[in-house]
């Protein structure tokens, strides 16, 4: 996975292993500071754009082209998800991951069916931050034990809005609570006897679940709506 | 005795409403006794067994005293009793008066007294049975015509409509008693719904506040905190040396005020159901109070629990993260709670060190203790307690309440009716 990259990514640098394209979207200057800081410092990723709101982060994801976006939700002029839905929409290679201070559940939830693959609390060390950075450049998406909770909490609260919209199975249902439970993706392939790659591959197809689900909401409403009807 | 009888409807009005009634007919029943015995002592000559009559007027007037002070006033079977009477007296009456007189000019000495019964039917029951009670007095009144030696064929025009009158005056008081006691059982009906719901209106306006009030207080630490730090931060910024440990507690003390405010925004949204609360706020407060390892609460969906069995269940939960902190040497931990088909489960979670669980080792060490503790709190509430660890790869320790709300405890605590 690691030789996967987006077009653009300057072939010039002198280190063996390019550090990962990063750009920080955070209303609060000290923060952009704090991560670029912790980005940096661990030669992993190099923070190539850096926004203060939503409307911003959309530009700059067009012209700097990162692989990694971490997006704090409070933002002024465009909130943090709709900034997500559009950056996503563009370029959907971008791996979007919430830094999130208050960790308000409907907001990291609809982050999350948008399109984030990753949630941190701003609370997070440096080495968390890398951690995931590295991680959902690389396909796996980060969850945390509480964004697990709230992605199965979703999942129980609303059922499948159409057969063709499946739910989890039991199998993903069992792991997605493994991680709401604090077990890391490699403790839970040791408890099922399943291999790390299983384990992310289903967090991945829930993922993707939650996002259809979303996006067979949105279209349903069009539909009622009659905005589906696209002009002659 | 009979207390309710399973022919029994619900009662008509709550009890103050028809307690009031009642009153107001013994009231009525003293008057027309003291009437009757007036009646009486003025037609004692027209006695055909005086002894009768004495005897009869004497067990009324110990009836009418045991109803006075009767805690039983409201059983079913004083009112079959008092229809007894009442219905006795009228068909006794046509017994020991003279014969004939119970049609003549003067006033019938059981007239007055035995409509009580069927104020009290009405009072008590409704319309139907009220009515019911004065049919039955008007056949005890009508066959007291011919005991009393009065022929139903001689009967004149004037004795007939006599007749009548009684009969009218007997299934009319009982119907609009019944009627009273339905519109008083109706309004005292609206007036408790709105009562409760003043009650929970004024509960929700405590909780809001209670909210608010843990919110103010909240950021007023906040608010602490961060000038504490502002100004600390910037005379160690001044100094040449920079002291590490005083440089922690101020991340400390910010770290504490973080979890704060979260949980204060993450508090459940939704209200809880009566004498209920949430379990995910309860598990919150715990492990924003474990300073040492940073704790996540997971709880899928709001859980709501009768509150013994959230202190229950919490005290468990604080000496499992108590374990953590001084046992695990874990970096994090993670309290988890869901309401599944098997019932409800908490677990908490740590990356730490681990150990070899097996209760009879740990006992004889006298390691078994805290664990020991945790499981009969658990057991109390009718669940089991499951630990589940291995040197080196953290530590789970679930609690499962197969029927949460419906364990033993405190009576009338979300039990089955």
């Amino acid at each position: 996975m690691n030789d996967e990259r987006p077009d653009g990514v300057t072939r010039d640098e002198p280190l063996l292993v390019e550090p990962i394209r990063v750009m920080v979207v955070d209303d609060h200057p000290v923060w952009r500071d704090g991560i670029r800081n912790d980005l940096e410092s661990s030669g992993v990723a190099t923070v190539v754009a850096e926004a203060s709101d939503g409307g911003e982060a959309i530009e700059r994801a067009r012209g700097s082209m990162p692989e990694v976006i971490l997006m704090d939700l409070q933002l002024p002029t465009v909130p943090g998800v709709e900034a997500i839905r559009a950056i996503v929409e563009e370029s959907p290679h971008v791996k979007v991951v919430v830094l999130s201070a208050s960790g308000e559940e409907p907001d990291v939830l609809e982050a999350v069916k948008v399109g984030a693959t990753g949630y941190l609390l701003k609370g997070s060390t440096a080495d968390e931050i890398v951690n995931a950075v590295r991680r959902v450049r690389d396909g796996e998406p980060v969850f945390t034990p509480s964004l697990a909770g709230m992605v199965l909490s979703e999942f129980r609260r609303v059922a499948a809005p159409d057969p063709g919209v499946p739910g989890l199975t039991p199998r993903e249902n069992e792991v997605l609570k493994l991680v709401a439970k604090g077990y890391t993706y490699g403790e839970i392939a040791g408890k099922l006897f399943i291999s790390v790659k299983t384990v992310q591959n289903h967090v991945q197809n829930i993922l993707t679940k939650l996002q259809l689900r979303k996006r067979y909401e949105l279209m349903r409403y069009a539909i009622q709506r009659g905005l589906d009807q696209a002009p002659e | 005795m009979v207390a309710t009888s399973s022919d029994e409807r619900p009662p008509l009005p709550p009890q103050p409403g028809r307690r009031g009634l009642w009153l107001g007919i013994l009231a009525y029943r003293w008057a027309a006794y003291a009437w009757m015995v007036l009646l009486a002592i003025g037609a004692a000559e027209e006695f055909r067994e005086p002894a009768v009559a004495w005897l009869v007027l004497g067990a009324t007037g110990l009836w009418t005293l045991w109803l006075s002070v009767t805690p039983g006033w409201d059983r079913p079977l004083t009112r079959w009793l008092d229809l007894g009477v009442c219905v006795s007296l009228l068909l006794v009456s046509g017994i020991v008066m003279r014969e004939g007189y119970t049609v003549g000019d003067h006033p019938f000495f059981a007239t007055a007294y035995p409509v009580c019964a069927a104020l009290t039917w009405g009072a008590a029951r409704g319309v139907g049975p009220g009515l019911a009670a004065g049919f039955a007095l008007s056949v005890a009144l009508t066959l007291s015509r011919p005991i009393n030696g009065v022929s139903p064929a001689d009967a004149t025009v004037d004795q007939i409509e006599g007749l009548g009158n009684g009969i009218v005056y007997y299934i009319a008081a009982g119907g609009a008693m019944g009627l009273i006691a339905r519109t008083l059982g109706r309004a005292s009906e609206d007036l408790r719904r709105s009562q409760e719901e003043v009650l929970r209106e004024r509960e929700r306006v405590a909780r809001l506040s209670e909210h608010a009030t843990m919110g103010r207080q909240i950021h007023d630490s906040v608010l602490q905190a961060l000038a504490w730090v502002n100004k600390r931060g910037r005379e160690l910024g001044a100094e040449t040396s920079v002291p590490g440990p005083e440089v922690l507690r101020l991340a400390d003390m910010a770290a504490q005020q973080e979890r704060a405010l979260r949980a204060l925004i993450q508090h459940e949204p939704e209200e809880p159901p009566k004498e209920r609360a949430s379990l995910r706020d309860a598990l919150d407060a715990d492990a924003r109070a474990v300073g040492e390892v940073p704790v996540t609460v997971t709880a899928l969906g709001p859980i709501w629990l009768p509150e013994h069995e959230i202190d229950e269940l919490t005290a468990a939960v604080r000496q499992a993260l108590e374990n953590v902190v001084q046992h695990a040497a874990a970096t994090h931990a993670v309290v988890f709670a869901e309401e599944g088909e098997q019932g409800l489960v908490v677990s908490v979670r740590d990356d730490g060190v681990g150990f070899v669980y097996e209760e009879d080792g740990l006992r004889s060490r006298g390691k078994f203790g805290l664990l020991e503790s945790m499981k009969g709190r658990i057991e109390d509430l009718g669940g089991r307690m499951t630990v589940r660890s291995e040197p080196g790869s953290g530590t789970e320790v679930e609690f499962l309440i197969p029927e949460p709300g419906l364990g033993p405890g405190p009576a009338g605590d979300g039990g089955p009716p």
